[in-house]
């Protein structure tokens, strides 16, 4: 049996919970965190992501991408440069362990509609399936949708950057319909 | 360098004896049908004459997709009903073959979930779940196109990279092994092959900067026996100026040279997915698969020269992965429009009207491709299925329109044969696209098309079901269906082909004139390639009905098997 297990925990090596740094302390970290991204998950600005429940890795490459630069925020940026990989690891995991809030989101007619012709347009579903996130691909069901609409707007207007592929397909929708689809994605 | 030693590196992790407790749901082991058969390598070997089982993914080594019982036929197909529905856990994509052993059936679901079932009443007998890890990878939907089965044992690739060997009886997993590493944006859809007491398997990752390749695994014990890597270390070829068919692909061959000498060979990120399974001769002991696109998939900056084997039929050593042939449709792809679907083996006239050993091939560029099975070589290629309207246009930055789009002509979707009529099967999609490049350097096992491929919104789409005559490449007959066509075909010796739509319609074909005969709602989109098997004398058709991630058609989460009312 401890060989087995052993052998096992090779095998998630490059997972989450492994080479815990006795310094770091994850709870007080998050402390920082929650001044925006909420106390109790539900962000005090409405252009401030949700990151309870996320998925891990995920928030994961997003911590990486903001400290490289490869994605670029005034605040961001400079937050996640403190953390090293594993220190980034731990924070992803924290937080993709808890509960998603639930949130208000009113949609208007006709949303529906221009929403999925967006969603069959760029072929959306292939990644994104049901909106629900997995592992690298983020969670947008539920998700605050003044944020939804600025992320999509500022791959459309290549001010984030760390997703290329998405700037040539934002590109491809007016606005009524990136504001309808990030109206669509929150109700969800 | 250091890429290329994470990418060696996919090590072996074995839990051997039983896997841990939370890695499946086991609910009960026993069957009416008491014992599960042990599936002898002679049974695989067979199978293309087996009308009890279906052993293979696409039907027998050859990938015939052809099966041999006949109950079922053009003059009692009205007749066929639903003899069971089986609901899984997984409302999600289905892209799954069934396969059938003995009465008992095994299927797959997105998010790797393995049920076997009674083939006769649908009950199930054990479901595992795979106990993903944190890193998953696709481009196009959750989704797995089924197992393989040997000996007492069932095998599975997952999305996070490893493939897993399970308890036939119970769905205890034996044994895991990694594949390669989930970071960097490797995954399993496809469904491994087995032969010989080796698992073969390829892997995705062509949207992702990946290294594609194809291993074999020693079915006992999960250690790799041997690594072939679709991208050898000189990618560069012969600097191709026109496709497969002939036509121009418009590449500035100079410039590449120049960017070649000054960043030398690409071959580390250069993609080279495997999506599907090989096809088995075990006569010469070779094996013939197709490798997918280059990545970055439109931005062909990054990756001067022919990118071999990328959009090519490849042969190999069985024993050895040793290489053996290969055949370029098109070089320096940038328009995604690789080798998904999985080749055949089969008699077919060569230029002198000779009958040879062949290999066939539905390109995503709407052609069925015949090869000369010896050396690779095309021998010819068929009428167009599809509309080619502005092949070969350039991707720009504000995107260009052509056709075929980038989902093909034809998918990873099995074609079938009817080696009496010497025809072919193959689905097809009619969808106008427009391809846009932006180049951006190597995102580190983030998602890299290096532009997008965009469905136009308000032009009109379809699909066709096409029957090629593979010894001259002319169409015998084409149908039109509603929506573009993804999933599969099955041609049976009752004289019927049977293929599923996205608007939930499951259909019988005449195979030799294309006329319908029977049609079904199922109520999600049938998009996964169906399977037949008889038990206890009656013969079933079986087709999962999921819908489909990539074109967005309705999911669902059902398993339907058909036979024959009383
Ligand atoms: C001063 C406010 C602030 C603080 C403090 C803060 N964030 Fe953020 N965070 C934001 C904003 C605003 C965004 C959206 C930035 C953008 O659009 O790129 C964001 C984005 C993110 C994202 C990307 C989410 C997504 O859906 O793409 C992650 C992950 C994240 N923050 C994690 C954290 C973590 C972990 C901490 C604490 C260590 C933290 N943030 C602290 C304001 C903050």
């Amino acid at each position: 049996m401890r060989t087995i297990l052993g052998g096992l925990s090779a095998c998630l090596a490059a997972g989450p919970g492994l080479a815990q740094d006795a310094a770091f302390d994850v709870e007080a970290e998050a402390q920082i965190c929650a001044g925006c991204h909420g106390e109790a998950g539900m962000p005090v600005d409405e252009t401030t992501p949700i990151i309870w429940g996320q998925e891990y890795f995920y928030i994961y490459t997003q911590l990486r991408d903001y400290a490289a630069a490869r994605r670029e925020h005034e605040v961001m940026t400079g937050i996640a440069a403190e953390y090293d990989r594993d220190q980034a690891k731990q924070l992803a995991e924290y937080y993709a362990a808890k509960d998603w809030p639930a949130i208000q989101a009113a949609t208007e007619e006709g949303d529906a509609r221009l929403a999925n012709a967006g969603i069959t347009g760029g072929q959306c579903s292939a990644c994104h399936g049901k909106w629900e996130g997995d592992s690298r691909i983020p969670r947008a069901a539920g998700q605050q949708p003044a944020y939804l609409e600025q992320t999509m707007k500022d791959f459309k207007n290549e001010v984030r950057m760390n997703a290329p592929d998405k700037i040539s397909t934002m590109k491809q929708l007016d606005d009524a319909t990136i504001e309808a689809l990030a109206r669509y994605l929150a109700s969800l | 360098m250091h890429l290329k030693f994470l990418a060696a590196v996919g090590g072996v992790c074995l839990a051997l004896g039983s896997g841990p407790a939370s890695a499946q749901e086991e609910t009960s082991a026993s069957t009416l049908y008491g014992d599960l058969q042990h599936v002898t390598q002679d049974m695989l070997e067979r199978a293309a004459g087996d009308g009890n089982n279906f052993l293979h993914t696409n039907g027998n080594y050859e990938q015939t997709r052809y099966y041999p019982a006949s109950q079922i036929n053009t003059g009692n197909v009205q007749n066929l009903r639903p003899a069971w529905i089986f609901q899984t856990e997984v409302v999600d994509s289905l892209e799954t073959s069934p396969i059938v052993v003995n009465g008992i059936m095994y299927v797959t679901t997105s998010f790797n979930h393995v049920y076997a079932l009674d083939a006769r009443t649908g009950r199930q007998i054990w479901h595992y779940k795979h106990q993903m890890g944190p890193v998953t990878t696709y481009c196009c939907g959750p989704n797995n196109r089924g197992v393989a089965v040997s000996g007492d044992r069932v095998f599975m690739g997952t999305l996070d990279a490893k493939l897993v060997a399970l308890d036939a009886k119970t769905g205890k997993q034996l044994w895991e092994t990694q594949i390669a590493e989930a970071e960097l944006g490797y995954s399993e859809t496809m469904a491994p092959t087995v032969v010989d007491n080796m698992v073969l398997i390829g892997t995705n990752g062509g949207e992702y900067g990946i290294r594609g390749f194809v291993k074999a695994f020693d079915t006992e014990t999960g250690e790799e026996i041997w690594n072939f890597y679709t991208v050898p270390e000189d990618s560069k070829g012969v600097w191709a100026t026109h496709d497969a068919t002939g036509r121009d692909m418009k590449r500035d061959i100079e410039a590449e040279k120049a960017a070649y000498e000054e960043m030398g060979d690409p071959y580390e990120t250069l993609g080279g997915g495997v999506w599907q399974n090989p096809a088995v001769d075990l006569e010469t002991r070779r094996i013939y698969f197709v490798v997918g696109n280059p990545s970055p998939d439109l931005d062909g900056s990054l990756r001067p020269g022919d990118n071999l084997y990328t959009d090519s039929l490849v042969s190999v050593d069985l024993d050895s992965g040793e290489y053996v042939c290969h055949f370029q449709y098109i070089a320096h792809d940038v328009w995604d429009l690789d080798a998904v679907s999985p080749p055949i083996i089969t008699q077919v006239k060569d230029e002198a009207g000779n009958d040879i050993k062949g290999i066939l091939h539905g390109g995503k560029t709407g052609y069925v491709y015949v090869h000369d099975a010896e050396d690779c070589s095309l021998i010819r290629f068929s009428e167009p299925m599809v509309s080619q309207e502005g092949r070969w246009t350039l991707p720009t930055e504000d995107g260009a329109r052509m056709l075929p789009g980038a989902n093909g002509g034809v998918e990873w979707s099995p074609m079938a044969i009817d080696p009496n009529e010497r025809l072919t099967y193959a689905i097809n999609l009619h969808q106008p696209m427009t391809y846009t490049v932006r180049s951006t350097p190597y995102p580190e096992g983030k998602l890299w098309l290096g532009g997008s491929f965009d469905v136009i919104p308000d032009e009109e789409q379809w699909g066709n079901v096409t029957a090629v005559d593979y010894d001259t490449g002319k169409i015998r007959w084409k149908v039109r269906t509603e929506q573009p066509m993804i999933g599969g075909i099955l041609a049976t010796a009752g004289g019927l082909l049977f293929t599923g739509e996205g608007n939930g319609l499951f259909k019988a074909f005449d195979s030799s004139n294309g006329a319908e005969l029977w049609r079904f709602q199922a109520g999600a989109g049938v998009n996964a390639p169906p399977s037949s098997y008889t038990v206890e004398g009656r013969q079933y058709i079986v087709v999962g009905a999921g819908g489909n991630a990539q074109l967005n058609y309705k999911r669902g989460n059902n398993i339907i098997a058909f036979t024959l009312a009383d």
